[in-house]
């Protein structure tokens, strides 16, 4: 089980949504914010997230820390992080395993690490400085990926569980992503999920992807495929009741068409742990 | 043996998104359904369009004014020369006014770089911390003794204000309402516009007449107002500077401009 409460089902908060939000309150359990959008405390982005924080729980979730990078950490971001949530009051505080550029550039993309014991060493050490910083743990997401290094000496669940456990911080496990890369890298998404530690997840992502003949890119942009749906499943049957959201974003969709995935989510969600109950009982 | 520290293997694969270097090649492995060309061309691409997409966000009205094929030439000419170092994709993009009033290929156009210094300014307004603003009532409490040494603290929204040679806003309003394309202009007189937000969220910009313009340049330098009536006899009589001068400040503040008064003792 995760070490804290499940939040229920949620969205992400994307700024086509503001008014809709407001106007309706729309059943969704809770938001993830991306959180390089309210770094500057003021303008419409923080107007418009501090009346929906009055009304739903959030968490905020980063692309920018990049947690395997070779760059000195950016104290300063962490600093406006730290800002941040201590105005907002997130339940969590997540980014990726990845990293996104060096020599201070920033390519703005999650790019895969090689799964070394040289990089599970780096992020473990770097993850804790965070941790410390930021006075608690954080979330690790996989991301979808397009490449292997030649120099991976393990498989991906295997590096993320390694690092998790020695740096004691949680994981946010992307559905879609896991998906997503075992199609590019020929595993069996099942493996992977076994692979996770069940303790250390805290959150699901879903979201939809592009399939193409031979492999997949993760885009955002589209509904949630029927394999996505049923790795999801599986995934509740293993790790029971997680938070659970819905990414989109391009191709933005009006609110109410995101809500009836999210219903497709709980239905799903809610019938396994039942199952899984009764099976227990 | 090649370093592949993963420090090593980093640059590598960024210099094959920036520079379309081949070393990482060497370094990842394919599958006979999914070459190596293919995978790396799925970060190369993802890299330029997504940075392409974040110019066309900020400069929307370069983007008109250029058409798709030459705005996405301008894009890919910036992003080689200036990746970012931002946090956020939102604010890459600073450099393009100058990038353009630079770059041999637009430099003869310099409206371009005149609308995206106007656009880039948008952005910075609407993007600015919240601020609380004085009002004029905060001018009536200041006493006459103290006036002489008043100076002004301005809005987090204020932009550096924009000297524009051509009818850059004008355009910029055709485009942005969608109506019928302008013709550029040269304009008779150059003009210093003003862009700002105001506490309704709303981004605001004004012209201004070469007076107003240097007494506010002087005022956000930090010279008080003692120093501006002295400099507004460039362009006033004697008589009228004060009156003028106190108007200027007036109407700063009415347009939410202003944050805070200091006077006398209290150094800027
Ligand atoms: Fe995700």
């Amino acid at each position: 089980m995760p070490s804290l409460p499940s939040l229920g089902y949620g969205l992400g908060l994307r700024k086509e949504h503001y008014h809709a939000i407001l106007e309706t309150e729309p059943n969704v359990d809770w938001f993830e914010i991306l959180s390089e959008n309210y770094l500057v405390a003021g303008g419409k982005p923080r107007f418009f997230l501090e009346r929906i924080r009055e009304r739903y729980p959030l968490v905020m979730h980063g692309v920018s820390l990049s947690i395997g990078g070779t760059d000195p950490l950016d104290r300063d971001y962490l600093k406006q992080i730290k800002a941040l949530a201590d105005t907002i009051e997130p339940h969590w505080i997540s980014d990726h395993l990845c990293w996104t550029g060096v020599e201070g550039i920033n390519l703005h993309d999650l790019l895969p690490l090689p799964y070394t014991e040289e990089a599970i060493r780096h992020i473990v050490d770097r993850v804790k400085q965070v941790q410390d910083f930021l006075g608690r743990r954080i979330l690790l997401e996989n991301v979808s990926s397009y490449i292997t290094y030649t120099d991976s000496q393990m498989s991906e669940w295997e590096f993320l569980g390694a690092i998790c456990e020695q740096a004691d911080c949680l994981i946010l496990l992307d559905i879609n992503n896991i998906h997503v890369s075992a199609l590019n890298h020929d595993f069996a998404a099942i493996d992977y999920l076994e692979g996770v530690p069940v303790e250390r997840v805290q959150q699901f992502h879903l979201a939809g992807h592009s399939d193409y003949t031979n492999y997949a890119v993760d885009t955002h942009d589209a509904d949630i495929v029927q394999p996505v749906w049923d790795l999801y499943e599986k995934a509740v049957e293993r790790f029971g009741n997680v938070s659970t959201m819905i990414e989109r974003d391009d191709n933005i969709l009006p609110l109410e068409t995101l809500l009836n995935e999210l219903d497709q989510a709980r239905r799903i969600g809610g019938e396994t742990i039942h199952s899984e109950l009764n099976s227990h009982a | 043996m090649p370093d592949r520290s993963l420090r090593a293997i980093q640059q590598a694969m960024q210099q094959c998104l920036t520079d379309g270097d081949e070393r990482i090649r060497s370094l990842i492995v394919g599958t006979p359904g999914f070459s190596i060309e293919t995978r790396l061309g799925i970060y190369t691409e993802a890299y330029r369009l997504r940075l392409i997409d974040a110019l066309g966000d900020a400069y929307p009205a370069v983007h008109t004014l250029l058409g798709d094929e030459g705005f996405h030439a301008l894009a890919t000419a910036y992003i080689d020369r200036h990746p970012s170092h931002f946090r956020s994709i939102r604010w890459f993009g600073d450099r393009l006014a100058t990038f353009l009033a630079d770059h041999p290929a637009w430099k003869d156009t310099p409206l371009l770089a005149e609308m995206a210094r106007f656009e880039w300014s948008l952005r910075g307004a609407f993007d600015a911390a919240d601020f609380t603003p004085l009002t004029t009532q905060a001018l009536h409490d200041v006493p006459p003794e103290h006036w002489a040494g008043l100076r002004l603290v301005f809005s987090p929204t204020l932009q550096e204000p924009c000297y524009f040679n051509w009818n850059s806003v004008k355009l910029w309003q055709a485009i942005d309402a969608e109506s019928d394309p302008i013709p550029p202009q040269r304009l008779a007189q150059p003009e210093t516009w003003l862009i700002w937000r105001n506490t309704e969220q709303q981004t605001r910009f004004r012209s201004l007449l070469v007076d107003e313009a240097w007494a506010m340049n002087s005022m956000r330098q930090g010279q008080d107002f003692a120093a501006i009536c002295d400099g507004l006899g460039e362009w006033l009589d004697e008589e009228h500077i004060a009156a003028r001068a106190a108007g200027f400040l007036h109407q700063w503040l009415e347009d939410e401009l202003v944050v805070a008064i200091e006077t006398g003792n209290t150094s800027p």
